[in-house]
């Protein structure tokens, strides 16, 4: 229901971007194996974009929340240790070299399971955030994160990768892992609510790099000669 | 067994007597019993220890035999240790101890008395059967038993219960609790609560017993201390820093002290609860706290504890602060559908609690023992709850709990489910009119409505009305309700919408529908048009106006307006007009007609309008000024018998180029007044009105009427010329102001003149100056000015006035022409006159020439001889009341007098220095006080007679002579009583003879009394050398300046050389004489004619 009047009430930017993203992978999510350069070329093209409308949303949202949680975790020099609690978010934090040393398929298949970690948890903060206004914010960012999700595995199909073991929100036992291990103490819900924001931010901000990366390896202008040549 | 007071008794004797023989005597062997101390715990057995002088007892037993009283015979007993446990008896009790060895051989023996009050009463050691903690609510739950059964009846009992800090065994508090022994074992409970979580640190409790038993005479002690039992710790202990207490919700304004522990090898930095830091103080080795006192409510997610800690960690909590609910206020439950009963409520003050910790509403039903748990989004702020309705019930006793973690509170309301109708908003309405008075409505309402009857408000507007019509109809389920508006005027646009009630029980109106529009049907005209002719002056042709008919009365749009004519019953021709045209032309061809207007639109025609083209001749018709009225104009006439059928008043206005509309008003027979008004009328414009009279056989102008509706300044000045200019006359000309600047009937015309010349103070006459002349005869054109001044430029400034006020001016300039006649007159006559004095005076010269040589050139001169002279006392003599000439103290520099006879006048030089020349003169030359009297100086004459001897000292410095007269700066303030000796001098003819410095002219100066005042009033013979000190102190050199009179020179005889007044006389004079004369004067005066 939230996601519904987030979408109904979101900015019309936000559900530009994810009904693009939406109405452009519907088709090629089927076609799985289907490794059509072009499909692949436009789809790391909308991700990409999708990617930073995301990062300038998170901007604005982290910041309300952070509010909304009060000091120390708005404060501009908290930075807590992280916690064991908090390793259930998938941490963006791989080293620089390490990461770069992957292939593309690996990249991909992290950030399909990073943000479908993410976006499961963000949904259960969502619920119990005390702010009409703060639940609807969240709720369309969790709407546009959705799009992302589907934006990356539409990615992955059109390059003729697998989709990563099926972790994201869908799956009941990690939904449970997570409420099992979900903190008692309200406070540690908030200290896990900052660092999915700061696993967020972290996770944005490598994937534009990646999908940047990855849009420059498949760009968009040689695919649209290449579908000329064909005789479109 | 306590119970019975012989007993008792029987006890207490027996103590006394132990008591008293308790003090044995010592047989001084050292196995000797000794030191027996006694105690009881339960009041029934006495347990009795008692030392020994040697040590060592091996194998030695003792034997005690008791005897609580003498008739009772000992009891004994036997023990190995030193001690034995003895029945409590009632007074003293015997005791005898007989220590034997191994062989059974007594050794010694000691006989004790031991009385009741050497018993100590200790009760048994209190063992806690239960310690238990609630974390939550920071309580311990402590449990023991009172071991009652040990005494056989009721004692009251106290405990002490003393909690500690496990760490650092500190009390933390010691409580006294009270209870009652009843015979039986019983388990007390008791339970305290913490201001700082459980959690913070362990805590320990023990407790004791004091049994206060009022008939016990021995002493009465505390138990010992109960075994410590230590608070046990949370099932979950954290393995982490923590800090407690965990998600608390507490009440604004409470005082919250919160906990952080830390393991080893930690230590806490700092803590803070929200944005703020507080003092720590330490609970124990791993655990500190703060202390935050009342608490301020907090923000949405709750406020964050947390500590941080060295050398890398940090731990919080959240503390949620808010409100208990308050009463739900204005609780107000109705039914709109009579399927739901929808109750809300305003929740009050807000508690600043959220999500789980909001609060949590249940509405409950008593008569069905129902309840519903309303969901309310306390984000949204709405609160209300829906409830079934049941069949068969209407009355409903409905109770609204709220609560929270923080309290809970209710509001309750009884109501009939019939009285509470609020319907829904009525849906589907539309609007359908069918004929031009009528209207068909029709509007849904949903709902089970069948047992109530409806009454619903229908709002019918348009531009310039508003009504509400109710109508009642039945309810029904879900059902359309009809309605019918009737009396709508034709054509007319109206605005419906609807909303409806419960009929027999009101409670509130339902929301307005949406508003429907519509337009109703066109009628006929409900009457014909206002109508009027006018003729050609001719006479060939027939003008018919008629005006346009008002909305209400067109009923629809009017098309055309059809005009015919009928000469006697025949129509002569019928003209279609369209509209907008509100005139036409009728050829009348020489006949009268009846002209019959009517107006159609397309549902029909209007009745007809019918007025006659037949104009009766009036005689003499008079033209009348109306009065502005309001904003209108108000018109008046006589009554004429003759008119049958009323009177019409019309007008023309007239906008522009364009021709004139034609206006009018109709009044019945019996009106002589009437206020016309007009939007078109304009002030400051002149209407023309018509009146006429409607008799039997055709119309008669009775009467013209000019009036304004405001009468306003004429708009422009009279253009006025001089038609003739004189020496003292002008004559002014003028014209008339056309009507259009009038602006207002012309009350006559103003015309101001003064003196004044083009380009000086051109913008207003100065008032004192201008003459005004009010010209209200309006036939009038011209005005002549006289006794104006010849050869003077005068401005003149005409201006015309109405009711309404004056209008702008007009300015001339005219200069009058020279009185030359008056000018040649002004001359002749004093040349004449001077020439016949001259004649005159020679002739009389002539005629005396004899008599003047005698007198005034006798061959000596000899001033005592000196006719003249005695002629001037003669004449004075007899006239007391003449005012002498004053002696300026104007004295001649030097002045040598050879005298050839005995009588000779010396005269040395004198010199005569003023003070007043040294002080300064005010620059204006006003003196104040001089100003009340006239003094008339004088100089003396130089006497330039023969010098027969050298002179003694030296010569005269001048010749020349100087006429100073300090009162030449001011006019002259004669008294009219003095007048005449003035005149009297002027005659005296007195010429100034001696020349005198300024600034050695100042002299005191006095009036002669009144013997002297014949020695001033005239001239003095110079012969009188024996007065005659000039060099004298007296003499007028004085230079006493404070005299009022000062005055400068001295009056000299024209014709005499000779001096005049002796300056004794002034020396006398005591006060100063108010009349004066000079040469000076005259010439001061005639500027000023």
């Amino acid at each position: 229901m939230l996601y519904v009047s987030g979408e109904i009430s979101g900015d019309s930017w936000g559900i530009f971007a994810f009904l693009c993203a939406a109405l452009w992978n519907l088709p090629t999510i089927p076609a799985l194996n289907s490794t059509d350069e072009v499909g692949a070329g436009q789809s790391i093209q909308k991700t990409y974009d999708l990617t930073r409308y995301l990062e300038h949303q998170l901007r604005t949202l982290a910041g309300t929340y952070l509010n909304y949680l009060g000091p120390p975790f708005n404060e501009p020099d908290f930075n807590p240790p992280r916690m064991t609690r908090a390793e259930m978010v998938p941490s963006a934090t791989v080293d620089f070299e390490l990461w770069r040393s992957l292939n593309d398929n690996a990249r991909l298949a992290a950030n399909y399971r990073a943000y479908t970690h993410l976006l499961c948890y963000l949904r259960s903060m969502d619920g119990q955030v005390a702010k009409a206004e703060l639940r609807k914010n969240l709720g369309h960012f969790c709407t546009s994160l959705q799009g992302l999700v589907v934006s990356i595995a539409s990615v992955m199909s059109s390059l003729g990768y697998p989709l990563p073991s099926p972790l994201g929100s869908a799956n009941p036992t990690w939904a449970q892992g997570l409420g099992a291990t979900s903190p008692h103490n309200d406070f540690l819900k908030k200290m896990d609510d900052f660092w999915l924001l700061k696993e967020l931010q972290t996770w944005l901000w490598r994937s534009t790099k990646d999908f940047n990366r990855l849009k420059k390896k498949v760009p968009p202008t040689a695919l649209m000669l290449r579908l000329e040549a064909r005789g479109f | 067994m306590w119970d019975n007071p012989s007993l008792r008794c029987l006890l207490a004797i027996a103590f006394l007597h132990l008591l008293s023989l308790i003090y044995s005597q010592e047989t001084g062997f050292p196995e000797a019993p000794g030191n027996l101390k006694c105690i009881t715990h339960d009041l029934n057995r006495t347990i009795c220890s008692w030392g020994a002088t040697s040590s060592a007892n091996l194998g030695l037993t003792y034997k005690i035999c008791y005897t609580n009283s003498e008739p009772f015979s000992p009891v004994c007993i036997e023990t190995e240790g030193k001690r034995a446990d003895i029945p409590v008896a009632m007074g003293s009790t015997n005791i005898q101890i007989t220590t034997l060895n191994a062989s059974g051989t007594p050794l010694a023996t000691e006989t004790f008395v031991l009385p009741e009050e050497n018993v100590s009463l200790i009760p048994l050691t209190p063992q806690i059967l239960n310690l238990s903690a609630d974390f939550s609510i920071y309580t311990l739950y402590l449990k023991w038993n009172d071991r009652g059964s040990v005494f056989q009846h009721e004692l009251d009992a106290s405990w002490q219960i003393q909690i500690l800090r496990k760490e650092t065994m500190e009390t933390v508090t010691l409580i006294n609790y009270d209870s009652k022994l009843t015979g039986k074992d019983s388990i007390l409970s008791w339970n305290w609560t913490s201001d700082i979580p459980l959690e913070c640190t362990s805590y320990c409790v023990k407790i004791r017993c004091y049994i206060n038993e009022p008939y016990f005479t021995g002493r009465k002690e505390w138990s010992e201390w109960s075994p410590i039992r230590t608070v046990p710790e949370k099932d979950t202990k954290p393995n982490s820093a923590m800090v407690f207490p965990q998600d608390k919700v507490v009440l604004v304004g409470s005082n919250v002290t919160f906990c952080c522990l830390y393991n080893e090898g930690e230590s806490i930095k700092y803590m803070k609860y929200g944005s703020k830091s507080y003092p720590l103080f330490r609970l124990s080795k791993w655990s500190s706290a703060i202390k935050v006192q009342n608490v301020s409510a907090s923000i949405s997610s709750g406020t964050n504890v947390w500590c941080s800690l060295v050398p890398d960690g940090l731990e919080g909590t959240v503390l949620f602060v808010g409100y208990a609910p308050d009463t739900p206020q204005n609780l107000n439950c109705e039914t709109r559908t009579f399927i739901t009963i929808t109750c809300s409520w305003n929740p009050g003050r807000p508690t600043a609690l959220y999500t789980q910790r909001q609060t949590k509403y249940i509405l409950f039903e008593r008569i069905s023992r129902e309840n519903v748990t309303c969901k309310v989004d306390e984000l949204n702020k709405k609160h209300h709850c829906d409830f079934p309705v049941h069949a068969n019930q209407n009355i409903y006793n409905f109770t609204l709990g709220a609560s929270n973690p923080l309290g809970q509170a209710e509001s309750s309301l009884l109501i009939d489910v019939n009285q509470r109708v609020h319907l829904e908003t009525p849906d589907k309405f539309t609007v359908s009119a069918n004929s031009s008075t009528n209207a068909h409505l029709s509007w849904y309402i949903p709902g089970n409505l069948i047992q109530i009857r409806l009454l619903c408000q229908i709002e019918i507007s348009n531009s310039n009305s508003e009504r509400q019509l109710n109508v009642s109809m039945a309810g029904a389920e879900n059902s359309n309700y009809r309605a019918r508006v009737d009396a709508l005027h034709p054509y007319a646009t109206y605005t419906f919408r609807v909303r409806c009630s419960a009929s027999e029980h009101f409670w509130r109106w339902s929301k307005w529908s949406e508003e429907k529009k519509i337009t109703t049907l066109e009628a006929p005209p409900a009457r014909g048009p206002d109508i009027w002719r006018e003729r050609s002056p001719v006479g060939e042709t027939l003008t018919v106006f008629w005006k346009p008919l008002l909305p209400s009365e067109a009923n629809g749009l009017i098309l055309s307006h059809e005009v015919s004519c009928y000469p006697q019953e025949i129509m002569l021709k019928a003209h279609e007009v369209p509209v907008p045209l509100n005139s036409t032309e009728i050829k009348l061809g020489g006949n009268d007609c009846l002209i019959i207007v009517v107006a159609k639109n397309r549902a029909g025609s209007s009745p007809p309008s019918r007025i006659t083209s037949v104009d009766l001749p009036s005689g003499n018709v008079k033209t009348e000024l109306a009065i502005a009225k309001g904003n209108g104009i108000y018109i008046s006439w006589h009554s004429d018998p003759n008119v049958t059928c009323g009177y019409t008043l019309k007008w023309c206005i007239s906008s522009g180029s364009e021709p004139c509309t034609v206006d009018w008003e109709m009044f019945p027979s019996n009106a002589t007044d009437a206020v016309i008004k007009s939007a078109l009328f304009q002030p400051g414009v002149r209407y023309n009105f018509s009146l006429y009279g409607c008799k039997h056989n055709g119309y008669q102008l009775l009467q013209n009427i000019m009036g304004y509706m405001k009468e306003l300044p004429p708009k422009v000045a009279p253009n006025f010329t001089v038609e003739e200019t004189s020496s003292d006359s002008i004559l002014v000309k003028w014209e008339d102001i056309p009507v259009e600047d009038c602006q207002g009937f012309l009350k006559g015309y103003i015309l101001y003149f003064a003196k004044g010349e083009k380009g000086s103070s051109k913008t207003s006459f100065r008032e004192e100056d201008k003459t005004e002349k009010n010209i209200t005869d309006l036939t009038k054109k011209s005005l002549r000015i006289l006794d104006l001044q010849g050869k003077t430029s005068y401005r003149l400034d005409l201006r015309a006035y109405t009711v309404g006020g004056i209008g702008p001016s007009k300015d001339l300039y005219v200069v009058t022409k020279e009185n030359s006649v008056g000018l040649i007159i002004a001359i002749l006559i004093p040349v004449a006159v001077a020439i016949v004095l001259g004649v005159v005076t020679s002739i009389l010269c002539y005629q005396k020439r004899e008599w003047i040589k005698e007198t005034f050139y006798p061959d000596i001169p000899n001033p005592e001889n000196s006719k003249a002279l005695q002629f001037q006392k003669n004449i004075c003599e007899g006239n007391t009341a003449l005012k002498t000439l004053e002696m300026n103290p104007c004295t001649p520099n030097s002045v040598e007098v050879v005298e050839t006879r005995s009588t000779v006048l010396k005269i040395e030089d004198t010199e005569i220095i003023s003070p007043v020349a040294d002080s300064e003169l005010p620059e204006d030359g006003s003196d104040p006080e001089t100003g009340s009297h006239v003094v008339v100086s004088y100089c003396p004459p130089i006497i330039e007679e023969e010098i027969s001897s050298p002179p003694i000292d030296e010569p005269v410095g001048s010749s020349q002579v100087i006429y100073i007269d300090i009162q030449s700066m001011y006019q002259p303030q004669v008294n009219p009583e003095e007048e005449p000796e003035i005149n009297f001098v002027t005659t005296a003819g007195y010429k100034p003879q001696m020349q005198l410095p300024i600034n050695a002219m100042k002299m005191e100066s006095h009036s002669p009394t009144e013997e002297d005042l014949d020695k001033t009033a005239g001239y003095r013979p110079q012969a009188n050398t024996n007065v005659w000190k000039l060099d004298s102190p007296d003499s007028p050199v004085s230079i006493q300046s404070n005299n009022e009179n000062g005055s400068f020179g001295s009056p000299c005889s024209i014709n005499s050389r000779q001096f005049l007044i002796p300056p004794k006389d002034y020396e006398d004079s005591p006060s100063p004489n108010n009349t004066g004369w000079s040469f000076t004067h005259f010439f001061q005066n005639k500027p000023n004619d």
